[in-house]
């Protein structure tokens, strides 16, 4: 009996202890610390060099300054550039930049370290993706301590909305080894730990050149899958959650625990054509491929309802200054009369290549095939292994499913659609287009520059072998205790603004 | 004695031969290192630099005699993906995963043995068939649903532990075991239905037999009936499936990782394939090849110990 009795109390004890480590675990919010969830993007591979294909989002933007920001109308803003202004012909831009601004290690921000930053992003041999957006600049030179000149190699007016790309970021001099992981910035916050897989914790910039942040810290949780991040949100174990699936907004339907806002994204998806391959050499058949699909119906099956923004293959997004917004219902009948003058009367048969290397690429052409039977577009999918998708299926294959993310519209419409650009995934060549394009982007007239691009996006309903119906729109989730987010853009978001009452 | 060493040998072969499956395997199916760090952009002219840098132009075999020798010296390989020594990313993954594995056998392997003895011993009466029904179910649920309704109730509804896992890797261990438990609870309620059934239906068997009712007839105390006879004879087919559950335990939770964003090395290997990190994919497999030979060497051996009729017939 003592015996037991001592087994008992042992249990007890053992117990008393369990239940102790475990609500130790237990955390809570606390004012004045923000708990960030974020995707393991890239499981653990993740570096702080803001240049790096596996640079780690949205952590760069707490630590570094852009030279531009963008407002919540995706109108170029100053942020460590005070001004900035073109030449006639807009292939020389000359910024100035703000006095007085440290880095995090107490050195001097000047133009020397604009330059280094643009050089090693313009770099081709170290390749950066970043250098996709800023290709255009051919050179970089300081002319005074706070004072750079950008030369382009094509007149482009919209350059400072390209320097406001999240990845522009400025760092120091010198910084190349050691940025990755003891990264040095301007930002409103400092590192104090890196721990990509786990918990980065980061400080307030006490002299931050916008004002000394609201928060005292914010902790960046990596989680593997989104299902994990939203119960951590819902359990009060971070404050907020960028991005999350839509199914899982049901969780926080509790407005005064929780607040959710819809915010459109420029990321899409498309079908390409490879217009070197039988039958989408033809125009006709190409716009045949468009206009038989209902692009909502698209848009609802593969995001849900209220998920996208309807898109007329453009792949300029909804806040986009230079969005054009065509009308593009399904249309079976036109459809078919387009396939018979192409000499198809019978319809035609495709095979269209996916995979679920990334999410909604498979519901895509599902839903597309469903919805193209009735024009006599009969589709049959190929699954592709996720591993080797991007190398031997995408650009390769005559048809195939594509995922892009945001971008300006003279970004994405130069890197996509312009006939010598590397990724150009369909092959259309089209000197008519590239001839538009050169002259959108070295239009100056704002008003001017906005109507060429409407037209050069018109001109790809008509023409282009990329199918884009839709942009996504991303829900952001966080505690009702989160202030300073408004529903914007997270590019246009200020990290020092925000605070945890 | 020979058996044993027979099985020894066999293991290791078999342990060769999967590892070399493997490579040729992995290193079969499309893209590298390099594609996977370098990514959909990635040019042509930096994909070939990083293979030449890699030695990953060499021919296969030549590949797989390097991989191997570093193998025997100990040295797991690199990982260009994450600019780390595989050795120095598994090795806190796998000491997180045995933390939780063991925090789970204690709760279900132990309890699983009692409870099984009891209803085995009375195995017609409503609270057995009861507890059997349920067992089933905790079986065949899949492990997500499990570890949900733990989440709802013991997290969200009744906050006694974290909801998920917010530590990292390598956190020490008073940091690591309070994430511990509700992911190690998941994995107790699946291995102790499947081990508790056996032993139930074990124990169930063994009372019909001739010796048990010998015993009876001569008068021994129920007591002595169950230590002596009873246990020993319904121990061996339990330990067979302990054995195939604790290799469960260290390679097959990462369904129960991911839902509890617990760093352990199941989660690491669904990264590692995603991600094309072949020199971490390999060290993985290796790993999940080893706990299972050994498993079920372990288990073999004990077997051995407790069953008379197999040691008669090693000799």
């Amino acid at each position: 009996m003592v015996k037991l009795q001592k087994a008992s109390c042992s249990l007890f004890a053992l117990t008393l202890f369990a239940f102790s480590l475990a609500s130790c675990g237990r955390t809570s919010s606390t004012e004045g610390v923000l708990r960030v969830g974020n995707d393991a993007g890239f499981g653990g591979a993740e570096t702080m060099d803001p240049y790096d294909g596996n640079r780690t989002w949205p952590t760069i933007n707490m630590v570094f300054d852009r030279l531009i920001g963008v407002d919540e109308g995706f109108a170029p803003i100053p942020e460590l550039a005070l001004s900035w202004s073109s030449n006639v012909d807009l292939t020389e831009w000359t910024i100035q930049l703000r006095t007085g601004v440290k880095f995090h290690d107490g050195s001097e921000f000047d133009s020397e370290d604009v330059v280094y930053s643009i050089k090693r992003m313009i770099d081709p041999e170290f390749d950066s993706p970043i250098r996709a957006v800023l290709g255009v600049i051919s050179s970089v030179r300081a002319v005074s301590k706070y004072e750079v000149l950008l030369t382009l190699a094509t007149g482009e007016a919209d350059l400072p909305l390209l320097l406001a790309d999240y990845r522009a970021l400025m760092t120091p001099v010198d910084s190349q080894s050691t940025i990755g992981k003891e990264p040095v910035g301007t930002g409103p916050f400092k590192m104090e730990v890196f721990d990509p897989a786990g918990t980065t914790v980061l400080l307030a910039n006490e002299e931050y050149f916008f004002g000394r942040p609201q928060l005292d810290k914010i902790e960046v949780i990596t989680f593997a899958d989104s299902q994990s991040a939203a119960q951590a949100l819902a359990g009060d174990q971070v404050d907020l959650l960028l991005a999350i699936d839509g199914k899982s907004s049901s969780m926080f339907g509790d407005k005064t625990k929780f607040t959710l806002q819809s915010i459109p994204s420029g990321d899409w998806n498309a079908i390409d054509f490879r217009v070197d391959r039988e039958p989408f050499g033809d125009a006709r058949v190409r716009k045949a491929l468009r206009i038989a699909a209902d692009r909502q119906v698209i848009a609802d099956t593969v995001l849900g309802v209220g998920g996208g923004v309807v898109t007329c293959d453009t792949p300029v997004w909804s806040a986009d200054p230079y969005r054009w917004d065509g009308d593009c219902p399904k249309d079976t009948e036109g459809a078919k009369k387009l396939l018979a003058e192409a000499g198809h009367p019978n319809g035609i048969e495709i095979e269209i290549y996916t995979s679920d290397v990334e999410v909604h690429m498979v519901e895509l052409v599902t839903a597309y095939k469903d919805q193209v039977k009735d024009a006599g577009i009969r589709v049959t999918i190929r699954m592709a292994d996720a591993s080797g998708f991007w190398d031997d299926v995408w650009m390769k294959e005559s048809a195939f499913v594509d995922s892009w993310g945001q971008r300006p519209a003279t970004q994405v419409l130069n890197e996509v659609y312009r006939s010598t650009a590397t990724w150009n995934p369909t092959g259309q060549a089209d000197t008519e287009l590239d001839k538009m394009l050169d002259g959108a982007r070295a239009t100056k007239n704002q008003a001017e520059r906005a109507k060429k691009y409407a037209r050069i996006q018109e001109w790809l309903f008509e023409n282009s072998a990329i199918f884009v119906p839709y942009h996504k729109t991303l829900t952001r989730a966080m505690s009702a205790k989160v202030k300073g987010i408004e529903p914007i853009v997270i590019d246009a978001v200020r990290w020092e603004k925000i605070s945890v009452s | 004695m020979k058996s044993l060493v027979r099985q020894i040998l066999f293991s290791l072969t078999t342990f060769v031969a999967l590892a070399i499956i493997s490579f040729l395997g992995i290193d079969a199916l499309p893209g590298d290192g390099c594609t996977a760090l370098l990514g959909r952009f990635g040019s042509d002219a930096n994909i070939e630099a990083c293979r030449q840098k890699n030695n990953l132009n060499d021919p296969v075999v030549v590949r797989l005699r390097d991989w191997s020798s570093d193998l025997l010296r100990g040295d797991l390989g690199y990982s260009i993906k994450r600019d780390e020594e595989v050795a120095r990313i598994i090795a806190p993954r796998i000491r997180n995963t045995a933390v939780m594995g063991f925090v789970a056998a204690l709760m279900a392997f132990p309890s699983a043995i009692i409870v099984g003895l009891l209803l085995g011993r009375y195995p017609h009466t409503f609270i057995s068939k009861v507890v059997n029904q349920f067992s089933v179910i905790a079986m065949t649920l899949p492990e997500f649903v499990t570890a949900t309704v733990l989440w709802l109730v013991l997290s969200l509804w009744i906050p006694v532990f974290p909801g998920v896992s917010v530590m990292p890797s390598n956190a020490s261990l008073l940091q690591l075991l309070p994430n511990v438990w509700l992911p190690a609870l998941t994995l107790a309620v699946v291995i102790f239905a499947h081990s508790m059934r056996t032993m139930r239906t074990s124990v169930a068997n063994v009372l019909n037999m001739p010796f048990v009712q010998s015993a009876r007839l001569r008068g021994t105390s129920e007591r002595a009936m169950i230590m002596r006879h009873i246990v020993p004879a319904a121990l061996p087919p339990v330990v067979n499936v302990v054995a195939l559950d604790g290799a469960w335990l260290l390679t097959g939770t990462f369904v129960t990782e991911a839902v509890f964003n617990y760093q352990g090395v199941g989660r690491l290997a669904v990264d590692a394939i995603s991600d094309r990190d072949t020199a971490l994919i390999l060290p993985i497999i290796l790993f999940g090849l080893a706990v299972y030979l050994a498993s079920s060497l372990l288990a073999d051996s004990l077997v051995r110990v407790l069953d008379p009729r197999l040691r008669s017939s090693d000799r």
